[in-house]
């Protein structure tokens, strides 16, 4: 060990030196291409991000193809209500502009199950000002049919009151007395 | 003493040059990337140009990812608990069952200021029954949905050793899928349990805001099905956005648990005390 403290002194800063570039070298291959652009991240995951398929289209897209049910569904109460809540997401029914599958359309009881999701008086934790709910099945009774009757034998799915203020116009009963 | 004293300095001293040099290696190069326009179009999927623009001032141009700014606004006075939400955000993303990127809580108080909470099968199934063993009387009641809070002061983001999850410029707390090592530490950080580990992938998934929808211009599927305009996003850089709007005006709104110290985006109008 006849090294001079200089010569000492030098092969630590080369020995440091070497432990640097290596850990650079390692790191540079290590490291994803866009880390730390933009934070302690991959910056690309971002755009990753935004290519997620879309699979709700909006009613919009829902209206291009079924304009009858268009036209009665923007009109009624139910307007604000998503196709795809009650039909399930357009990308089950479309790609690529080619119909892939049919969407499922509820039919008896379930109808009525669906129905009272929304418009059950029985949950009280409903902000009754926002939706107008019904107990059931004493509105049945209260109407006069059978309690058997689904929602839609006198509700129309798509605008709830279409029939009813129609049969009301035809007999009078619900306008306003003079 | 005074020995102790300077000792102390010493390894402060150390310890600082140390930290420094080492926040050195890994700080961010100054070359930031801005989006060069639309991201691509999905084949498959449906063509954006159709749809109407829900959230303007995005489509068409280069996405500015450093100049936006986002925010989510839960109206409780106005949630009928369908539970639309639920159900689209589960088609959205195909979510295994079990899992729930968002959710609808059912609240109940009674006189007694007992505050009893459910959520059955996260209100995917809509509320159907009321609650059958409270045994007092109930003062109020009220359903409260629940999605990421896309912190400012994220804890998620603070735990993850690997830098999988992160808060983007434009405030969203999203999860690189191919870093994220699946520890789970940031389930255990999040205040608000918003995440889980995805079976399939092995990897934290989580409410993202939808943010590949807000890239192009569309509202958050939950946002977009909600029937009575419980759920509000929009831009804080659009003046005429209704959130805009709202979080501008003088209605009283609350963040949750605001006592972590998290700053979220995500606000609540009409939320009691109770509501965590």
């Amino acid at each position: 060990m006849g090294l001079s403290y200089k010569m000492r002194l030098v092969a630590v800063v080369v020995v440091m030196g070497i432990a640097v570039a290596g850990g650079l070298f390692v790191k540079g291959l290590v490291k994803p291409a866009s880390f730390g652009v933009y934070g302690h991240y991959r910056a690309d995951a971002i755009e990753e991000e935004t290519l997620i398929p879309i699979r709700h289209a909006t009613n919009t897209s829902c209206y291009t193809c079924h304009p009858y049910e268009a036209r009665i569904h923007k009109t009624g109460l139910h307007k604000t209500i998503s196709c795809e809540f009650c039909h399930g997401p357009w990308a089950d029914h479309v790609a690529g502009n080619k119909k892939i599958g049919t969407l499922p359309v509820k039919k008896n009881k379930e109808i009525t199950t669906l129905c009272l999701r929304c418009h059950n008086t029985e949950i009280k934790a409903r902000p009754h000002e926002v939706i107008k709910t019904v107990a059931m099945p004493e509105h049945l009774a209260s109407q006069k049919v059978k309690l058997t009757h689904n929602c839609n034998q006198c509700h129309h799915v798509h605008a709830p009151l279409k029939y009813i203020n129609r049969a009301k116009q035809i007999t009078g009963l619900g306008e306003k007395k003079l | 003493m005074k020995t102790d004293q300077e000792k102390r300095d010493f390894l402060k001293k150390v310890l600082n040059g140390t930290i420094a040099g080492s926040l050195y290696l890994v700080m961010p190069m100054a070359a930031l990337t801005m989006g060069t326009g639309d991201t691509p179009q999905d084949p498959k999927g449906p063509d954006i140009s159709k749809l109407p623009e829900q959230v303007p001032g995005i489509r068409g141009k280069a996405y500015n990812i450093l100049e936006q700014e986002f925010a989510f606004v839960v109206d409780i006075t106005r949630c009928i608990g369908c539970g639309a939400c639920c159900v689209a955000d589960q088609q959205e993303y195909n979510v295994p069952e079990g899992n729930y990127r968002t959710w609808v809580e059912r609240y109940v108080k009674g006189f007694s200021d007992q505050v009893y909470v459910d959520a059955p099968n996260g209100g995917l199934d809509g509320y159907q029954t009321p609650r059958s063993d409270i045994d007092e009387w109930i003062r109020d009641t009220f359903f409260v949905p629940k999605l990421c809070n896309m912190c400012k002061e994220a804890p998620c983001v603070q735990v993850c050793p690997v830098g999988a999850t992160f808060t983007t410029p434009d405030g969203f707390v999203l999860v690189d899928h191919d870093r994220c090592v699946g520890c789970a530490y940031c389930i255990q950080a999040c205040p608000y349990s918003v995440r889980y580990i995805h079976p399939e992938t092995k990897t934290v998934d989580k409410c993202t805001w939808c943010y590949h929808r807000v890239r192009k211009g569309l509202l958050p599927a939950c946002v977009e099905v909600c029937p009575t305009g419980a759920r509000k996003f929009g831009s804080l850089k659009d003046k005429n956005s209704e959130v805009y709007k709202i979080l501008k005006g003088p209605g009283v709104l609350t963040v949750l648990k605001p006592e972590m110290g998290t700053w979220p985006a995500l606000y609540y109008k009409g939320a009691r005390r109770e509501v965590v």
